[in-house]
């Protein structure tokens, strides 16, 4: 058992040590790429956010792009979505180029109702695809603006929930002094 | 073997972590403020500044210089690399415990009325005297519920700032540094990095309603601070106070009036009713009776909370009654007393019926 | 690593463990309390919408740790896949001291007497392994009240005439109701159905030195902000550790349950907050922990003498796994329903329990918990559109005006349905995970079907503009309300337990937990477990105090 013990404790310490090693490579990276984003490319980003916007638009109430969706999955793709990267990084790709092959434009450069047409249309891989960012993009403007997105709680006021409710101290009165 | 190699190699990468720090903030300076935001983590909240009405304060003089002495300065620089570097930051970075009272110096040196008028009200209370009180802790369970209005930047629960959490005591605090250091801070109101203009150009009303702010001329209305904001502790976030509600009050099952100045939806995140919106219950002192439908900043001073000369503000010399209104009964501060000011109504003092108002043919008020 | 012998040691802090430890140290007996994960307060509560028990994109917020415990889940089509803790099909329940009931919504019933005669009320119907307790309500009514107090219930059944007898009232009065409680009542009683305040295990005045529920939106899945939650890990546990006799270990993943040559437990291998395996030896070893993993323990305890896992010679452990079929229906209103006043639900029914006819069983019905914003998503109706203008304008609408009934419609147990360990995949300790499959019974659908008829008929009294129904998927459930896998019964060929929770074969060894229940009852199980740990606890204190020790 205990040297089970110590060949763990050294192999996780290696990984940390290597695990740093990497990041500092990916730090260094990083100031080499200028995409706003801390996953998605720019135009990655410009892509999901013309997909989010169709998913919930603007009309009296603003719609995901606003709320900061795309900011909100671009930090969970770092994060509990991890395992979702290549699924974004190869969707957006295919979502762009049946833009390009049926509009010749890439899809954010596409109008609402062609935006709208392409994505009804989509099949296969790329519609399951679109019902993940579907998923995300309900998480993303429903959810906490703790987590990026839902900007200054714009889908919460749009319901009517009180962003924060107003609630008074239940105190607890000890029954009487000293007593537990 | 090895393990010499991983010392040497950990050694190698903390002196070149340690060297970096100074570096990468040269390099800042250098480049301008700007540079700052290369970093994801902090792109959001430089963003947030570069739009507010501090964005001619540097980032250095409220975050520090590069030249400081100070060693917990630099190391928490390390310490900020280090999670960056491991992508163990949190995202967008935040304020902790130990930020506050070095902001709370620079807020004092450019907002110096409102710092000392904080420093001579309530608000400006210790963790040693709310979390101390002897009389209160014997009294009242010490709660993490306690957290959400007092010490909401304290990272942890209660029990990891007192002990012992029971009516006995006696009670200390578990981070003894935090002793003289306020609890509720000029963070809890405000937020520095917030969209907005300049005063006096971001000039809003202060009250919602478009009647209601017609009615008093532009010269006569407060302006509403775009710094205004909660911190919500659980968020770890602020709300600007457009974005809280006013809650809907009811005395009995009469829906009070409530003024419509909407920075009292700030007061009413801690001086707040229990579920269902009764008027008086939990913390809050919603006015019914006489002063019903007046703000709570009408009497409060918003720094200080003292309301001291502030019946003038309506009662130019006398009451409805005729009766010197500063000296018409010393019971008004007691939350108990029926007179209390957030409660007093006519029929408290004309419980035979209320007498209708005297006037003359002018219709002006006679004694 | 080894520790000193105890008395007693019991593998997991939930709503069983919490209980027998408290009432074995009370008595008198040395106990080491080993539980997975960590021990959280109400300071732990962020209420993220997001990240909670019951509802988790961004994971869980009271374990168990998601990169260390997947779960293999087999489809009614026998595709199987590795799942997280916090993805869709684990049944997760949570990892913590408190278990569930730190987060739960802390619903608090008895079961009825006929709950527990099943077999003799309805017949058994082909395909099923429905089977009478070996105990009665009366037997356990007793422990039902001690439950009530010692935890804390608050509500008002008083006007509900299909509960069993009882000597008691509940300790606390029910919390102020609700819009959708003053909305649902007289149209209950329009219906000539038996409206009541639900019991909760949930502070609505100060009681147990904890304040009453403030009523906010965040309830079930969330750690409770006030700490008004009554779950073990703010009653039993802290009354266990302060009796001096107990020792709780957090951090700590059971290994296996550890056996002698002639058969008898003798204590539980397992790994600490460390990872290093250990040993702690006891005179009696107490298995809560849940459904799926107190199966799943039973049957990686594996010896020459026991080669299929401990208690399973007749192949019964891991079998008969239910939660409930939860069903019913969501109702618009051409006015507000919505307050912002939590916990949500508080009114129900129980007329529909038993007596359909035609039918077992049934469910108690109630109006759901408060929905969050993102939750209320997925409760568009048929024809909504799910994402675009459609999408929002049904959100925007019908948020604020609209109620859901709902009930958990008890399940026909059926062998099939069931956890067993996989022979491929491994957690991060390198133990076999659990592994997940089956259905539900044909006649269990029949039920929840007619549940969402009664729930429908229910909003429409109440004035519901539009309605539609939720059924029951027909997979397994489990869930927070995972039951059946050691079922109790007097024959060991038939059962796992006797009617004491002791394992058949081991006199030493005890499963105390919902893997217990024979069948689920058409309510929420968490006071039913409560009630047998208290009871089965009793059991071996006296048993112990009989030999003189």
């Amino acid at each position: 058992m205990d040297h089970l013990k110590i060949n763990s404790w050294r192999r996780r310490r290696f990984l940390r040590i290597a695990g740093t090693a990497t990041a500092c490579g990916v730090l260094t990276s990083c100031a080499r790429e200028n995409s706003p984003w801390r996953f998605l490319t720019t135009a990655e980003g410009r892509t999901l956010d013309a997909i989010c916007e169709q998913i919930i638009p603007t009309d009296q109430t603003p719609g995901a792009a606003w709320a900061g969706v795309v900011n909100f999955i671009d930090r969970q793709l770092m994060g509990p979505y991890r395992r979702q990267q290549t699924a974004y990084r190869s969707g957006l790709r295919e979502i762009d180029q049946a833009a390009v092959s049926k509009f010749g434009k890439d899809f954010a450069a596409l109008d609402t109702g062609q935006q709208t047409a392409l994505l009804q249309a989509l099949e296969g891989g790329a519609k399951r695809f679109f019902s993940t960012v579907i998923a995300h993009t309900m998480q993303g403007y429903y959810g906490d603006p703790r987590h990026g997105g839902n900007r200054d709680a714009v889908s919460w006021r749009m319901l009517g929930v009180p962003v924060i409710p107003i609630r008074g101290r239940n105190r607890y009165e000890f029954p009487k002094q000293g007593a537990r | 073997m090895t393990r010499k190699l991983l010392r040497g190699a950990l050694l190698g990468a903390a002196v070149i972590a340690v060297l970096a720090v100074p570096a990468g903030s040269l390099y800042y300076e250098y480049k301008a403020d700007a540079s700052c935001a290369r970093c994801h983590e902090i792109r959001k909240n430089y963003n947030a500044w570069h739009a507010s009405s501090h964005r001619e304060v540097a980032c250095g003089a409220c975050h520090g210089e590069i030249t400081t002495l100070d060693a917990g300065f630099h190391l928490g620089n390390v310490r900020r690399l280090v999670q960056h570097v491991r992508q163990g930051f949190a995202d967008p970075v935040r304020l902790g415990t130990k930020d506050i009272p070095r902001l709370m110096e620079r807020c004092r040196s450019c907002h110096r009325q409102e710092f000392a008028q904080w420093q001579t009200g309530a608000h400006s209370a210790t963790y040693r005297r709310l979390f101390l009180d002897a009389p209160h802790n014997r009294q009242r369970l010490l709660m993490d519920d306690c957290l959400r209005c007092h010490g909401m930047h304290f990272e942890g629960g209660i029990g990891d700032l007192v002990a012992p959490l029971d009516a006995k005591g006696p009670w200390r605090l578990l981070r003894p540094e935090l002793a003289d250091q306020p609890a509720i801070p000029c963070l809890t109101c405000h937020q520095v990095h917030r969209e907005g203009e300049l005063l006096p150009r971001a000039a809003r009303p202060v009250e919602k309603s478009a009647a209601q702010s017609a009615a008093k001329s532009a010269s006569q209305q407060e302006l509403l601070r775009p710094s205004v904001g909660l911190f919500d502790r659980r968020e770890q976030k602020h709300f600007s106070v457009e974005l809280l509600p006013l809650p809907a009050m009811r005395d009995g099952t009469r829906a009070v009036k409530i003024s419509p100045d909407i920075r009292q939806a700030l007061c009413y995140q801690c001086h707040a009713p229990l579920a269902g919106g009764l008027a008086g219950s939990g913390d809050d002192r919603t006015p019914v009776g006489v002063h019903e439908g007046l703000s709570c900043l009408a009497c409060h001073l918003k720094h200080g909370q003292q309301t001291r000369a502030s019946c003038a503000n309506c009662h130019p010399q006398l009451s409805n009654c005729g009766l010197d209104v500063e000296k018409m009964d010393t019971t008004f501060v007691s939350t108990a007393s029926r007179h209390n000011i957030h409660v007093v109504k006519c029929a408290d003092c004309h419980p035979k019926g209320i007498p209708r108002k005297r006037t003359d043919r002018a219709g002006n008020r006679v004694r | 690593m080894a520790f000193k012998h105890v008395n007693a040691v019991i593998v997991g802090a939930g709503a069983g463990g919490g209980v027998a430890a408290k009432e074995l140290a009370a008595g008198g007996l040395s106990v080491v309390l080993l539980e997975r994960g960590k021990w959280y307060s109400a300071a732990d509560c962020r209420k993220d919408d997001l990240r909670n028990q019951r509802t988790s994109p961004l994971g869980n917020n009271s374990g168990p740790d998601e990169a260390r415990n997947p779960r293999v889940v087999v489809d009614l089509n026998g595709q199987e896949r590795v799942v997280l803790p916090s993805e869709g099909g684990y049944s997760n329940n949570a990892g913590c001291v408190g278990g569930g009931t730190l987060t739960y919504g802390a619903q608090a019933w008895r079961f009825q007497e006929k709950d527990f005669r099943m077999a003799t009320t309805y017949g058994v119907p082909e395909g099923s392994t429905l089977s009478d307790w070996p105990i009665s309500y009366a037997e356990l009514e007793p422990y039902y009240e001690k439950a009530e107090y010692e935890i804390g219930v608050s509500g008002d059944v008083s006007t509900d005439p299909f509960h069993g007898p009882r000597r008691k009232p509940l300790p606390m009065p029910p919390l102020p109701v609700g819009r959708e409680h003053t909305i649902l009542k007289p149209a209950a009683q329009r219906l000539g159905l038996h409206p009541f305040d639900i019991p909760m295990l949930r502070n609505s005045v100060p009681y147990g030195g904890r304040p009453p529920c403030m009523q906010c939106r965040w309830c079930v899945g969330f750690v409770c902000e006030v700490n008004a939650k009554c779950g073990t890990q703010n009653t039993s546990i802290p009354a266990a550790l302060a009796t001096g006799n107990c020792e709780l270990r957090t951090g700590c993943m059971a290994r296996e349950v550890l056996t002698d040559a002639r058969g008898r437990a003798t204590g539980v291998a397992y790994y600490d907050a460390d990872d290093r395996l250990c040993e702690q030896t006891a005179d009696i070893v107490i298995v809560s922990s849940a459904a799926v993993e107190s199966a799943r323990l039973l049957l990686n305890s594996k010896s020459q003498m026991y080669p299929a896992g401990l208690g399973n010679r007749y192949g019964w452990v891991g079998r008969n796994f239910q939660g409930h079929s939860y069903s019913g229906a969501w109702g618009l209103f051409d006015f507000e329903t919505y307050d912002d006043i939590g916990p949500g639900a508080s009114i129900a029914v129980c007329d529909y329990n038993h007596g359909n006819p035609g039918l077992i069983g049934g469910a108690m019905l109630a109006n759901e918990f408060i929905r969050l914003p993102y939750q209320f998503v997925s409760v568009a109706p048929p024809g909504v559109a799910q994402w675009g203008r459609g999408h929002k304008d049904f959100m925007r609408q019908w948020y604020r005006r609209s109620i859901a009934i709902q009930g958990p419609t008890q399940e026909i147990p059926i062998a099939d349905s069931r956890v067993e360990v996989d022979a491929k995949v491994k957690d991060f300790w390198g133990l076999p995970v659990a592994r997940l499959s089956g259905g539900k019974h044909p006649k269990t659908m029949e039920t929840s079907a007619a549940m969402t008829d009664k729930a429908e008929a229910w909003l429409k009294a109440a004035g519901a503009i539009r309605t539609w129904k939720k059924l029951s998927g027909k997979g397994t459930s489990g869930g927070q309300h995972q039951a059946g896998t050691c079922r109790m019964g007097d024959d060991p060929r038939v059962s796992v337990v006797d009617k004491y929770c002791r394992v058949h074969d081991h006199d030493n060894l005890y499963v105390i937990d919902g893997s217990v229940h024979v069948t689920n009852g058409g309510f929420n199980p968490a006071l039913t477990i409560m009630a047998i740990a208290y009871y089965a606890a009793e059991r071996i204190v006296k048993g112990r105090k009989g030999r003189g020790v």
